[in-house]
């Protein structure tokens, strides 16, 4: 076993979070999810099982959902990550889907819902209209001790239509054209 | 109202402006952003973290702990061993039978109990250096034979969990009421039952955790915990750790979830005190999962039922019968409380004019229980519907004829069950027409028949259960008869300040939110009483020091506590401000009315002030307010318990300890495969009446999520130890708990009849969906399974189980369908 | 749940990996998706004293048609390989197993290749390597061998991997025309490991079974291949009966462990269920049912 602080390797990465690129010197076996909540202060994401079976963890890794507690900080060298704090597009706005969230009470207790949220904008973009079935097994990925999940379904349905509405909105000459 | 009083008759509420409307919650945007901070989160300088060493033996004697090679690795700055711990600190809070026999500690003295239990504190740096030095504690263990079986370890007298108890039976005891024996020898049928409902737990996503931060200047010790109901057992836990009630503070932080896991989790914050009285640094203890499943004191019951039901030929009801063993586990901190919850409803939503309970509690290496949604009670719920059930297959009538003969009456609530528990009240038929309605029970009864002739295993179960709130203290004393203390008191305080420009904060005091809705809740409380909107209302917990008495959350008890306490300021504050605003009309007060969020003089509304205004005079003009008013605008009230009467002497009558009874009919439509034991849930309806509805959204979220958990409780989740009492489900992988794809869509529907003695009729809803889904879903099974003459008698029904039944049935693979 | 320390070595081609690898010998171990070595390491089940990283070879990241084979290099993820077009084409049953692997965002992460050098006994993808023929190449310092999935297995979690090896590639056949195949399992909850699954192809010639393969997974140390039933379909044309009959032999010889999910008689019983379903669902598609 090598275990101690005093002789530990560190090495440098660079990676954006948010928008925002960080430098990092970080020891290797320090898992994403700690460096995102202890060195960076993004403590939206949740540790609830660090065996990769919960998705309180989830981040956007280059767009696409992973688990940070079963990835290291080095491993994020060169990455793109959202978190659910670089979601809301601003302070007073929140983004469609947490919205529809709010609106259904698509959470009671907020543990799982930065990777709920995260799975849904995921989902909507591969799928932007879909079956509750299809919304029920795109969140399965992720558990939920409090809602029994069917408020997060409805948040994703209406999200969906929140999200087409919007896209329509931006658009509406070229849908005609 | 006064304790013992007389019942009022059911007001219906008044024309409320926000109780009833399903409006947004205060507490999301935050949680939505990830801002939402648990106690995970918090950073402190200098803050320490804390790993604990945790036994691999369920059994064994602790000869020596070597901690030289661990204290030795840098960045650890402190190892405390269970022999260390009790001299800096004293045994934790234990509501047991004995608590100088079965003595609970924060680490294991001379012996561990259970796979987990822990045996030193490693203090360091960081979780991870903790955690590398955790490995270097060498404990010299002697194992000894692992108590494992409750019904065994209950006949040993040689090899036992405590020795000092002298049994592994921490308690045992009969409870008689009404002429059972008579009722039982009148009979014309008596249905039997054995039943196993095994281990489970809240397992909420989040885990417990605690920063402890001592003060060596002043001796003050504050810890940020994310436990709940602290400012009621707070002076226990500053004598567990040797601290001045006055100079000890428990910050409540918000839980990912509690669902009872967050109840009396003394461990936690005791770690993380007396870590930070040790080194004099904050030190925070977060359990990972694998502390919470194996050491966080949180399985939920492991219940054996003897049940027996008496009825007469047609089905009606006379007497029952439980004898139940409990396998608490190691220890047994909040005594047989789980119990007391059964018993507050054990006869069910039925006219019962008799019963007996007898509650044996038994230790065994196990972690013990602590609470779980339902408190034990949806235990005997499920105990009592699977009687019915049968009695109803033996009789051969529909299971919602015979529970429809057997209910309680509407006109005969308030109603005194045998154990002298009271139902304020209720009106069951139409709960359970309402059910059947919305299930469409006929239509898919003749599916159901149409399905089977294709050769589908489908089954629908029905149950009608009673879901209690609001506990009082007596039913932790009416187990003993010469109780240490008679407490009666379960209050809740709340504090209401309105400032210069009326807006208006409400304290809430040992509360934390953990997706209760508890901000919602007060928020929308205080909106109907000042009428704004509840977006608008501060909400702030107050730590326990200094804090008004307050019981917090538990047994469904705090929307009705928040909305008996903040009525209470509300009208202080009205009152006070009623003056003022009389004072400025020049009118009497008693002509003084309060209309849409201001004063007015009654007959002539353009004499009118608002709220605003007179707050603001209540503020910064003393000499214009009436004489003997002082400035401000604030008031506390402190709401006791709506009802409760004493237990009797011998105990044939526990009195009044939870009143406020909601029901609930739920029905359920399964498929069993019966090659591979399988289960689908087909259709789901539930209809609940918890009284007087605050925010119908919220509520429903939290039947959903209650009937969610009672589904995994039937089907999914299990604590499971082998015969050698390792723990073979501590992890996600092994612990089942539902994802999106094992929860049913289901239908809700709500009846409200009001409780006569809450205000606005309010009852707890909080637990309700787990207290029904279990028997719901045990009977549709049955029903599945009818050819086979399978009756559930054991949860969780796994798939192997249920291919195991299909067997002894002699239904075995060679007979399924191909 | 934290890590122990290890000393992270980050490689950028094949070369420096193996390199690495030969160089740290037994000590050495792959990080790829991490998917199911990372929560050991936080439980400390595992800890290695060295992880090479090879997230970062590129050149390993293909999913590509080569040489009639669709071959998937050590790094292309799951989620990756099961969106890709010659692997829809052309494997259809390595897509349908990748939808029983977990979930998306576990998938985003873990590569086929690297699920299959883990050698989980209770994990689909070994059990769709053996079914569909596919081979393997190990690459070291010293050069490159190619083994049979068939052969590569060898217990749980051990397999023909050398200290100082790379699984580098996996190289599955095409799926011949007309061919049928089903993976099917059954597992408690959507997602997990299963109690048992099959993974069956099934090639027909008029109605009669001109090829069959039958592999069993979570029933024994290593994925299992049902020769005997295999046997019994060759030059049949299946009714239920002789499939039932086919399920009988394919759990004739089992003896999987238990655990807390299934005992060792509950297991078999699955196994047979899950064999007859998927030669049954294969033999659909082989007649036409459900064609990609």
């Amino acid at each position: 076993m090598t275990a101690s602080a005093s002789n530990a390797q560190t090495l440098p990465i660079t990676v954006t979070v948010n928008g925002r690129a960080y430098e990092l010197a970080l020891e290797p076996r320090k898992l994403l999810a700690d460096v995102l909540r202890q060195d960076l202060g993004l403590t939206g994401l949740n540790i609830g099982c660090a065996h990769g079976v919960c998705g309180s963890c989830t981040i956007l890794l280059d767009g696409e959902t992973v688990r940070s507690c079963t990835l290291f900080g080095v491993q994020a060298d060169g990455a793109e990550i959202t978190t659910i704090e670089g979601v809301a597009p601003s302070f007073e706005e929140l983004h469609p889907v947490q919205e529809a969230f709010w609106a259904q009470q698509g959470l009671q207790c907020g543990y799982c819902t930065p990777g709920m949220v995260l799975r849904t904008i995921e989902l909507l973009r591969e799928n932007p209209d879909p079956t509750r079935e299809q919304a029920r097994e795109a969140i399965a990925s992720n558990l939920c001790r409090c809602t029994g999940y069917q408020f997060i379904v409805d948040a994703v349905i209406d999200a969906a239509a929140r999200l087409r509405s919007a896209a329509q909105q931006e658009e509406p000459d070229e849908s005609r054209s | 109202m006064s304790r013992g009083a007389e019942i009022p008759k059911i007001q219906a509420p008044r024309d409320l402006k926000w109780i009833g409307r399903s409006t947004r919650r205060v507490e999301d945007p935050k949680y939505l952003r990830g801002l939402g901070r648990y106690v995970a989160d918090l950073e402190f300088p200098g803050m320490l973290h804390a790993a604990i060493v945790r036994s691999p033996h369920p059994h064994a004697r602790i000869l020596g702990i070597d901690a030289e090679a661990a204290r030795q690795i840098p960045g650890v700055v402190a190892v405390v061993t269970g022999a260390e711990a009790a001299e800096l600190v004293d045994p934790l809070p234990d509501s047991g039978p004995a608590p100088d026999r079965h003595v609970f500690r924060v680490l294991a003295l001379d012996k561990v109990r259970y796979v987990g239990e822990g045996v030193a504190l490693v203090i360091a740096e960081s979780r991870y250096i903790a955690e590398d030095a955790r490995d270097y504690v060498d404990v010299d263990y002697e194992p000894l034979d692992p108590i494992v079986d409750p019904i065994a370890a209950g006949q040993d007298t040689s090899n036992l969990v405590h020795d000092a108890l002298g049994s592994n039976v921490a308690y045992d005891r009969t409870f008689t009421f009404g002429d059972v024996e008579r009722h039982f020898a009148e009979a014309d049928i008596v249905v039997r039952d054995r039943l196993h409902w095994r281990r489970g737990a809240a397992m909420p996503l989040d885990n417990g955790g605690a920063v402890g931060i001592y003060d060596p200047a002043t001796g003050e010790l504050t810890i940020h915990a994310n436990s709940i109901s602290m400012t009621w057992f707070a002076f226990a836990l500053a004598a567990t750790l040797r601290i001045p009630s006055n100079k000890f503070d428990v910050i409540s932080y918000a839980s990912g979830g509690s669902f009872g896991a967050r109840f009396c989790n003394w461990r936690v914050l005791v770690t993380a005190g007396l870590a930070s009285k040790l080194t004099g640094r904050p030190v925070k203890y977060s359990e990972d999962r694998l502390d919470h499943i194996t050491n966080g004191d949180q399985h939920a019951s492991d219940r054996y039922y003897d049940v027996e039901l008496a009825l007469t030929r047609d089905g009606i009801f006379r007497s029952l019968k439980t004898d139940v063993i409990d396998d608490y586990g190691a220890y047994c901190h909040l005594g047989v409380g789980t119990h007391g919850n059964a018993m507050a409803q054990v006869t069910g939503a039925y006219r019962i004019e008799s019963t007996v309970y007898r509650v044996r509690a038994v230790l065994t290496n196990k972690t013990q229980q602590g609470a779980y949604r339902g408190f034990g009670a949806e235990v005997a719920n499920w105990a009592i519907e699977r009687l019915v059930d049968k009695a109803a297959r033996q009789l051969d009538i529909d299971p919602a004829e015979i529970r429809r003969k057997n209910f309680i009456q509407p006109e005969q609530f308030p109603y005194h069950i045998p154990t002298g528990n009271m139902y304020d009240s209720g009106d069951y038929e139409r709960v359970l027409d309402h059910a059947l309605e919305l299930f469409g029970y006929d239509h898919w009864r003749a599916e159901q028949a149409r399905m089977r002739a294709d050769g589908r295993r489908v089954g629908i179960g029905l149950v009608s259960c009673q879901e209690r709130s609001v506990y009082s203290a007596t039913e932790f004393w009416f187990w003993y008869d010469d109780p240490a203390v008679q407490t009666t008191s379960t209050p809740e305080g709340v504090k209401l300040t309105a400032d210069a420009l009326g807006n208006l904060t409400v304290t809430l005091h040992s509360t934390p939110f953990w997706g209760n809705s508890s901000d919602t809740m007060a928020a929308m409380l205080v909106a109907e009483e000042f009428d704004v909107d509840p977006a608008t209302v501060g909400i702030e917990y107050h730590g326990t020091k200094g804090g008004l008495p307050a019981a917090g959350p538990g047994g469904s008890r705090l929307t009705v506590m928040y909305a008996g306490a903040i009525r209470g300021a509300a009208t202080k504050i009205k009152d006070k401000a009623r003056r003022i605003a009389a004072q400025q009309f020049e009118a009497d007060p008693e002509d003084v009315e309060w209309v849409d969020g201001g004063f007015q003089v009654r007959g002539t509304p353009d004499v009118r002030k608002e709220f605003g205004e007179i707050a603001m005079a209540a503020h910064l003009f003393a000499t214009e307010l009436p004489e003997g008013l002082q400035s401000g605008l604030e008031a506390s009230h402190v709401y006791d318990h709506p009802y409760t009467t004493m237990p009797s002497k011998d105990r044939t009558d526990l009195g009044v300890f939870y009143p406020c009874m909601g029901h609930a009919c739920h029905i359920a439509m399964v498929e069993v495969d019966v090659e591979t034991g399988g289960v689908k849930v087909l259709r789901y309806a539930a209809v609940h009446d918890a009284g007087t509805m605050v925010n119908p959204r919220s509520l429903e979220g939290q039947i959903i999520g209650g009937t969610a958990q009672g589904i995994a409780t039937a089907l999914l989740e299990e604590l499971v130890y082998d015969d050698q009492g390792q723990l073979l489900s501590s992890s996600f992988t092994d612990f089942l708990m539902p994802t999106a794809m094992e929860v049913p869509e289901l239908d809700i529907g709500h009846e409200e009849t009001p409780s006569p003695i809450t205000e606005y009729g309010i009852k707890g809803g909080g637990e309700a969906g787990r207290m029904m889904a279990p028997g719901a879903m045990s009977a549709a099974i049955d029903d599945a399974l009818v050819d086979y003459g399978i009756h559930v008698a054991e949860l969780p029904a796994t798939p192997e189980r249920i291919v195991r039944w299909i067997g002894e049935a002699g239904g075995g693979a060679g007979s399924a369908p191909r | 749940m934290k890590p122990a320390a290890f000393e992270y070595h980050r490689v950028g081609t094949t070369a420096e990996a193996v390199a690495v690898l030969d160089q740290l010998g037994e000590d050495g171990r792959v990080l790829a998706g991490g998917q199911s070595l990372v929560p050991l390491m936080n439980f400390r089940l595992a800890q290695p004293e060295h992880l090479v990283d090879i997230n970062g070879v590129g050149e390993l990241g293909y999913v590509r048609h080569d040489d009639g084979m669709l071959a998937l290099g050590a790094t292309a993820r799951q989620a990756h390989v099961a969106a890709a077009e010659p692997a829809r084409s052309d494997v259809p049953l390595l897509v349908e197993a990748l939808g029983f692997v977990a979930h998306p965002p576990i998938r985003h992460r873990g590569t086929v290749v690297g699920s299959i050098a883990h050698a989980d006994p209770a994990a689909e993808l070994p059990s769709v390597a053996v079914a569909c023929h596919a081979s393997l190449t190990l690459t070291s310092r010293a050069g490159s061998r190619d083994v049979a999935a068939e052969d590569f297995f060898l217990g749980p979690f051990e397999t023909l991997l050398a200290p100082g090896e790379l699984v580098t590639e996996v190289r599955f056949p095409p799926s011949a025309p007309g061919a049928g195949w089903a993976f099917v399992e059954f597992a408690r909850r959507h997602g997990d490991f299963a109690i048992a699954g099959a993974a069956v192809t099934l090639a027909l010639d008029g109605d009669r079974v001109a090829d069959a393969s039958i592999v069993l997974c979570a029933v024994g140390p290593r994925p299992l291949r049902a020769d005997r039933a295999e046997a019994l379909l060759l030059g049949q044309a299946p009714d239920a009966e002789l499939i039932a009959e086919a399920a009988e032999r394919a759990v004739a010889d089992l003896a999987p462990g238990a655990d807390i999910h299934g005992g060792t008689e509950y297991r078999i019983g699955v196994a047979r269920v899950q064999v007859r379903r998927a030669i049954t669902l294969a033999l659909e598609r082989a007649n036409g049912g459900d064609r990609r």
